[in-house]
């Protein structure tokens, strides 16, 4: 048979060239739901980024007092090493901690200008192979005999002496978790807004060429050579919108991500050729089975086959 | 060619369109199907054509069980019948030779295939002077035409024409009966649903009569009958 695949997509572009109001409106939709799904992907591994670059943080803080003996300090130092938990111990001295301060802070210098001396500690920074284990981490270091000869305030280590970060992250996942939701309810509708809108332009598309259907019907045309222009619309519609999408997001991403770099210089905000790569996989996924769905009901009611 | 055993066709439970057909058309008949409206003859030749399926019997159509057919051979079917219609059914944004390379487009037979066809067809049927025409431009006789030259170019082993002459004068009817005729001439079995007295009468071919859902006569070079 010398059927010319040409000839499904001339078809599917003329009726798009037909109902081009209704075709407008469901990609318009199709795309504003794959921009929204993107937008959300996108703010998602940044998120996870800096989730990530947190947990990496999840350092133990142990603040030691001006003048502790540096014998003490080994005997913790040797006391922790022997813990299986932790991944590793750094000795941070008042200097190097004054250095890290004005790095920190290089973009008010007036800050350092005004300190008298240099009021900061020196601290031993504990970090973890699992971040999750910090609280009995935390709770057997308060346990360690040698802690109390070390730090200021031996009553009650964890007001000023003992420092982590376990809070912020868990806060952290809370957000994202509450986000993760809203975003996959937002979803849901979304798509089914899609599906209805690419089925009714289906359905329009049908309708207007419902003359020449009967006469395919009679002379024999298979059912397939029959639905196939309109499958093929709804795909090219749903494409269309998710081409559309990508192509914002990947815009705006190039705009935003140096942006937020500049403005948030402590967070780790960068959005790699991977997950782009990613994102154009899902979205123009997503669009084509949209389309698919929402042609293939259509043709399925309407056309009967 | 056609053949039915036992048909009945109930749409509702009581009132049955169709009771007992037994009938045989064999290869190359021209027959003509008679009857007042509602006497079933539309029912007959959606029969033939399997939009609808019998209450009870068999059919048989160009060797195939229509009955017990798959719906996705529907199509195949359909491409052994060609078909006529009291409305011609043609497309009025296509020319005359586009409607009818329509026909073969969509079974997907080839460029080359259509080219040659086409033309053949449209000068059997006396049309090749009416090629790039649109519907419009045509009188009924010429759209009749071009509907048979459609029905007509796939070379299918038989025709059905429903009420082909319903809407022409008695002149142009003629016409086109004596086009199917030649039709027939070629070898291919031709049904007619019409109740065209003079037409039935001056053909002297075949005629089923229906009435009431029953064949009520069947007779070779038979004339219209009925008194009224």
């Amino acid at each position: 048979m010398g059927i010319n695949p040409g000839y499904f997509v001339g078809e599917a572009f003329q009726s798009f060239r037909r109902n081009w109001v209704m075709s407008l409106v469901a990609v318009t939709i199709i795309y504003i739901s794959l921009l929204v799904m993107g937008a959300f992907f996108l703010t998602g591994t940044l998120l996870n980024k800096v989730v990530s670059s947190f947990e990496q943080k999840v350092s133990i803080s142990v603040f030691l007092k001006d003048g502790a003996a540096p014998a003490d300090v080994q005997a913790l130092q040797q006391d922790l090493a022997g813990d299986k938990r932790v991944k590793s111990i750094d000795y941070v001295s008042k200097a190097q901690a004054l250095e890290k301060f004005k790095e920190r802070t290089k973009n008010v210098p007036q800050l350092v200008e005004q300190l008298r001396g240099n009021p900061l500690p020196a601290s031993l920074e504990v970090s973890l192979v699992d971040p999750r284990q910090v609280r009995e981490v935390v709770k057997s270091i308060e346990a360690d005999t040698n802690l109390a000869k070390v730090i200021k305030n031996p009553a009650n280590p964890e007001a000023d002496d003992i420092k982590y970060a376990q809070e912020v992250v868990d806060r952290l996942f809370q957000a994202t978790n509450v986000i993760r939701l809203f975003v996959a309810v937002f979803m849901v509708l979304l798509f089914i807004v899609s599906l209805v809108l690419i089925g009714n332009t289906i359905r329009l598309a049908i309708y207007s060429r419902r003359r020449e259907i009967g006469i395919m019907r009679l002379v024999g045309a298979s059912n397939w050579f029959i639905s196939t222009p309109f499958l093929m619309e709804g795909v090219i519609q749903s494409t269309l919108g998710a081409l559309l999408a990508i192509l914002t997001l990947v815009l705006a991403q190039s705009f935003i991500v140096p942006w937020l770099q500049s403005t948030l210089r402590f967070l780790p905000v960068t959005i790699t050729a991977a997950a782009l790569g990613q994102l154009s996989a899902l979205l123009l996924l997503s669009g084509i089975v949209i389309g698919l769905l929402g042609s293939g009901a259509a043709t399925r009611r309407y056309l009967k086959v | 060619m056609i053949s039915m055993r036992n048909v009945s066709k109930k749409y509702a439970a009581d009132k049955p369109a169709l009771i007992d057909i037994d009938v045989e058309i064999g290869s190359g008949e021209f027959v003509f199907l008679v009857g007042h409206s509602g006497s079933g003859k539309s029912t007959f030749i959606k029969l033939l054509l399997r939009e609808i399926l019998p209450s009870t019997g068999e059919i048989t159509v160009a060797g195939q069980d229509v009955v017990k057919m798959k719906n996705w051979k529907v199509p195949f079917l359909r491409r052994n019948i060609g078909c006529v219609f009291q409305d011609f059914k043609l497309l009025p944004n296509k020319t005359t030779y586009e409607n009818v390379a329509f026909a073969l487009e969509v079974i997907g037979r080839s460029k080359h295939v259509i080219r040659t066809q086409v033309p053949e067809v449209l000068r059997l049927v006396g049309l090749e002077e009416k090629i790039d025409s649109y519907p419009d431009e045509l009188s009924g006789g010429e759209q009749q035409r071009v509907s048979i030259a459609r029905a007509f170019v796939n070379r299918p082993p038989m025709l059905l024409a429903d009420e082909p002459t319903g809407n022409l004068d008695p002149a142009t009817s003629l016409g086109i009966m004596s086009l199917l005729n030649r039709i027939n001439k070629t070898g291919t079995t031709i049904l007619v649903a019409t109740h065209d007295r003079e037409m039935v009468d001056s053909m002297r071919k075949r005629v089923i009569a229906l009435e009431n859902g029953r064949i009520i006569r069947d007779q070779s070079r038979g004339v219209y009958g009925y008194g009224d």
